[in-house]
């Protein structure tokens, strides 16, 4: 080390300084070190707000629960199940069904995007997956209405269940407008309520009409 | 002289070759001494020096893509109906959404990305980045099997796309849309995490820097 004979440190120059790392904002998971704990809080929390929006459906007063998480789990359980339901064909027909499916997904998902755009484009505050939300979630009463339908169907098909399933589904069509408005409704300035409301109203008409006119095979 | 430092302190009955010179170590036994050494427990070690930390996580982050994948191109083995098939494909496609967002982006890149609204109704992106590094933070092959798996899953449904498209098999294409949107929403979001902490992360390591340089 013969090169740094000469290099000397006066005693003027403090040698000093910072060896501490700095430690960023714990995120909620840094403490976690197995897989099976996280994970199995995390599907249960979400389950659980799953379930409480289910349930703000059904009871739908005017909560901020549903517009602030939104989650698009429940309107692809529930347009998966009512997709199923609307199926007429057997499981062994070369026809089975396929294109209705579909069909009924597409309605359900594009009919959802395109009322959303339309609410947006007139001025409203809500966000684009918030507005899915709701309208997904609020499909929950006429999912139970196509429920009664097909087990009203297994007992008949005349005139007196053609009554009780156009009862059913008039109810239930009312109680989905009535929740989705009650959430949608109020983000917009109020001279355009209407503009808002309508579209709704074809996009669960629509939905109802197919249940309605859905005949078994 | 040379001493053997064997970490765990663990004195050994009738000791093999020396790690360091290969020879026996009759001629060190006098030399040698057992200094305990603390690396911390051996589970630590072990999880230090493997390839794969959280090897649950890296196999659910394929599995689910791929099974949809396989799913869609060999559906008419597995059964006759297109409901079930749709079903399962998008159940399929739903699962890996949720779990590449919300467990193997943190576990494996330790990036995460969510949507947060807030009182008056704005709503924001949040992309997070993991700064400090632990114990348990992964590792280079983990890190690379995650953006290979994040990449060319979206490539592969946008081929399914075009495919559907001109061999006019209409019924598929709701599906082959829905696929693609959620695997391109997964891999927008952790791009753009990756993208936003580059440069906290470069102002980081250089405060890092100036702070602990201390002449030598």
């Amino acid at each position: 080390f013969s090169g740094l004979a000469d290099v000397s440190i006066t005693e003027d120059i403090p040698v000093e300084g910072e060896i501490t790392v700095p430690v960023g904002s714990h995120s909620p998971d840094e403490d976690f070190s197995t897989l099976d704990e996280p994970v199995r809080d995390t599907i249960m929390r979400d389950l659980k707000a799953v379930g409480k929006k289910f349930v703000h459906v059904m009871y739908p007063k005017k909560s901020s629960a549903l517009l602030r998480d939104w989650d698009l789990w429940g309107p692809l359980v529930l347009c998966v199940s009512l997709a199923l339901m609307l199926q007429g064909g057997s499981a062994d027909s070369k026809d089975d069904g396929g294109p209705q499916f579909a069909e009924v997904f597409v309605i359900i998902w594009f009919g959802a995007v395109v009322i959303t755009l339309n609410s947006k484009l007139l001025g409203g505050t809500i966000s684009f997956f918030q507005s899915l939300c709701v309208l997904g979630y609020c499909v929950l009463p006429l999912t139970v209405a196509m429920l009664v339908c097909r087990l009203v169907l297994l007992a008949g098909s005349g005139t007196v269940s053609f009554v009780i399933r156009l009862i059913v589904v008039v109810a239930m069509f009312g109680w989905s407008t009535l929740a989705s408005t009650a959430f949608l409704a109020d983000s917009q300035p109020p001279n355009r309520k209407a503009l808002v409301v309508y579209p709704i109203f074809l996009f669960y008409f629509v939905i109802s009409w197919m249940i309605l006119t859905f005949t078994p095979q | 002289r040379r001493r053997a430092v064997r970490g765990g302190g663990r004195r050994r009955g009738s000791p093999g070759p020396s790690p360091l010179t290969g020879l026996p170590p009759q001629a060190l036994v006098d030399d040698t001494e057992d200094v305990s050494l603390d690396f911390g427990s051996e589970e630590e070690l072990a999880l230090r020096k493997a390839k794969i930390r959280h090897p649950l996580a890296t196999f659910f982050h394929l599995f689910f893509r791929v099974s949809a994948i396989i799913t869609y191109l060999f559906c008419d083995w597995f059964s006759n109906s297109f409901v079930a098939c749709f079903v399962t494909i998008l159940l399929l496609l739903s699962f890996d959404f949720w779990s590449v967002k919300n467990v193997t982006g943190r576990l494996l890149v330790g990036l995460r990305w969510w949507n947060q609204i807030d009182e008056d109704g704005k709503s924001h992106w949040v992309f997070e980045a993991k700064r400090v590094p632990t114990i348990a933070a992964s590792t280079e092959a983990e890190a690379r099997i995650f953006w290979l798996g994040l990449i060319i899953c979206p490539v592969i449904w946008t081929v399914f796309f075009f495919s559907t498209l001109f061999s006019l098999k209409l019924k598929w294409l709701a599906l082959v849309i829905a696929g693609i949107s959620l695997q391109t929403a997964n891999l927008y979001g952790y791009i753009h995490c990756k993208l936003g902490g580059q440069k906290s992360i470069s102002r980081v390591t250089s405060r890092f820097f100036v702070t602990a340089d201390a002449p030598k």
